[in-house]
């Protein structure tokens, strides 16, 4: 069985993929500093280690003990992210440096982790979660938009320097979905009325998303890398 | 009608990533492959058919507007709605700038642009009618970047993709979602065409080398991400273009 790797497996969108990857039959490596976070899935092919990003040996630990019970790691899905709402000049930097080093190191961390097994198999697919905030900007979000905007440098660099192992690594940008994210700045009505905005007619959904990464992990998309798949219902189409 | 499945039509269906990508729709669809080369649409529908699957050729130039209303009537007559399309006919003409012949440049803007406008125009408005509906255009990596010698192409392209996002906003409110595909190289007749035997192979190479992935890609990759995006996988996606393209182009 292949085993999927997921950062920030506990909430969102790492939750959703998680469970979609375990109703497909996969092995899933699932990460999140929330212990307990998946205690109500029960699933001999989930394997949940409470760590965080930030802690690059603790990960190689997961990696290794990943392999040692599967064939192959085909992926990781990168979704540990943090977010806090903050005017630009009231923005210390102390929160800054926690976005970067959750959402952007965290990312490279995790993928640095994981990068000798794939170089080893001489194949993996790296997924990893940037924002439309990346493009779009969104107010009083000036850290968190600019570690997304790492993220896809970060991606674009990763997919040039091991095109030729057989790794492919991707992002996909949500638009605003339904997730824990956005409800720590808006109301739950204020949320769903941003649908009215968008062409498609609704915010997104984690299943939204978590198609777009079962597609990017998947052998459809093996001639795809470097790529960042808008996931946004058409909000800004530039 | 006589089938259950729904019907896809995929013009430029007689060749290449459009001939891989009727197959692929094959498997779940009634395909309708129109193309200017009558026999190479009678190709790819046998093709189809010896898989099991359901195929309807039928020729059509998509830069004549009266070619394109008999396609339409033909569907209608012998197939029924179409609820999801693949425009994909193009033409390949090399030239540096200063030297395209206007009639030239008269014929990949045609086939390319009048060709997809003329198609997109011809099925959406069934589309409207039942609110729903997927349609992928052809476009390109170069209607992002520059290549020397392809003026009328990477125009032709560009003009595709921003087509594709302002059908793609026009439409949205009707749950009809309208995405680009942008390819690199890919091991096809249109990447052939021009070249003898022997620079195509010398081309082959080179493209691969110049790739991140070191090798062209391979017109089934490119149906796969069509696939993907003409099925349920990508309800949350419209006026998108996505680049199967072994890294060419990364923005």
């Amino acid at each position: 069985m292949e085993t999927i790797i997921v950062t920030g497996a506990g909430s969102g969108i790492g939750f959703a993929l998680t469970e979609r990857l375990l109703a497909e039959n996969f092995c899933v490596s699932a990460w999140d500093t929330k212990e307990g976070a998946l205690q109500n899935i029960q699933n001999d092919a989930l394997t949940f280690h409470s760590l965080d990003v930030r802690d690059y040996n603790g990960m190689v630990d997961a990696v290794a003990d990943a392999a040692a019970g599967a064939q192959t790691i085909a992926g990781v899905a990168t979704c540990a992210a943090i977010y806090r709402a903050t005017p630009f000049l009231e923005l210390t930097l102390k929160d800054w440096e926690e976005h970067f080093s959750v959402n952007l190191k965290g990312t490279l961390f995790a993928c640095q982790a994981v990068l000798p097994r794939f170089l080893e198999q001489r194949s993996g697919s790296i997924v990893m979660f940037s924002s439309s905030i990346a493009r779009r900007g969104a107010l009083n979000s000036s850290a968190y938009a600019a570690t997304k905007g790492g993220v896809l440098g970060l991606m674009r660099a990763l997919a040039l320097d091991h095109a030729r192992a057989g790794i492919r690594a991707n992002a996909i940008s949500p638009g605003i979905a339904d997730t824990p994210m956005p409800r720590q700045v808006m109301s739950e009505t204020d949320l769903f009325e941003r649908g009215e905005d968008i062409p498609l007619g609704r915010i997104g959904t984690p299943v939204d998303m978590v198609e777009a990464a079962m597609f990017l992990l998947s052998k459809d998309a093996s001639f795809v890398t470097g790529q960042d798949i808008r996931v946004n219902g058409g909000a800004g189409l530039f | 009608m006589e089938h259950e499945k729904q019907n896809i039509l995929v013009t430029g269906g007689g060749s290449g990533i459009a001939r891989a990508s009727a197959k692929r729709m094959a498997q779940s669809m009634h395909v309708v492959v129109a193309d200017r080369n009558a026999a190479g649409a009678a190709q790819t529908v046998e093709e189809i058919e010896a898989k099991g699957g359901s195929a309807t050729a039928i020729a059509v130039d998509v830069s004549d507007p009266d070619s394109v209303q008999d396609m339409c009537r033909q569907i209608t007559r012998d197939v029924g709605e179409i609820h999801k399309a693949f425009f994909a006919a193009g033409i390949f003409i090399r030239g540096v700038v200063g030297e395209i012949a206007e009639e030239d440049w008269d014929s990949m803007m045609a086939v390319h642009v009048r060709g997809t406008f003329l198609c997109c125009q011809a099925v959406l408005p069934a589309m409207r009618e039942a609110r729903r509906g997927a349609i992928v255009n052809m476009s390109s990596d170069f209607a992002v970047m520059a290549v020397p010698a392809a003026a009328a192409y990477t125009a032709a392209k560009a003009a595709i993709y921003s087509l594709t996002k302002t059908l793609a906003l026009e439409f949205a409110p009707y749950g009809i979602r309208i995405n680009a595909l942008g390819p690199g190289p890919i091991d096809t007749p249109i990447l052939k065409s021009g070249r003898t035997t022997e620079e195509w192979k010398a081309a082959l190479q080179s493209f691969g080398e110049n790739l991140p992935v070191g090798r062209v890609g391979k017109p089934e990759e490119v149906a796969a991400v069509l696939d993907f995006l003409l099925s349920d996988r990508s309800s949350y996606m419209t006026g998108q273009i996505i680049h199967p393209n072994g890294g060419q182009l990364m923005w």
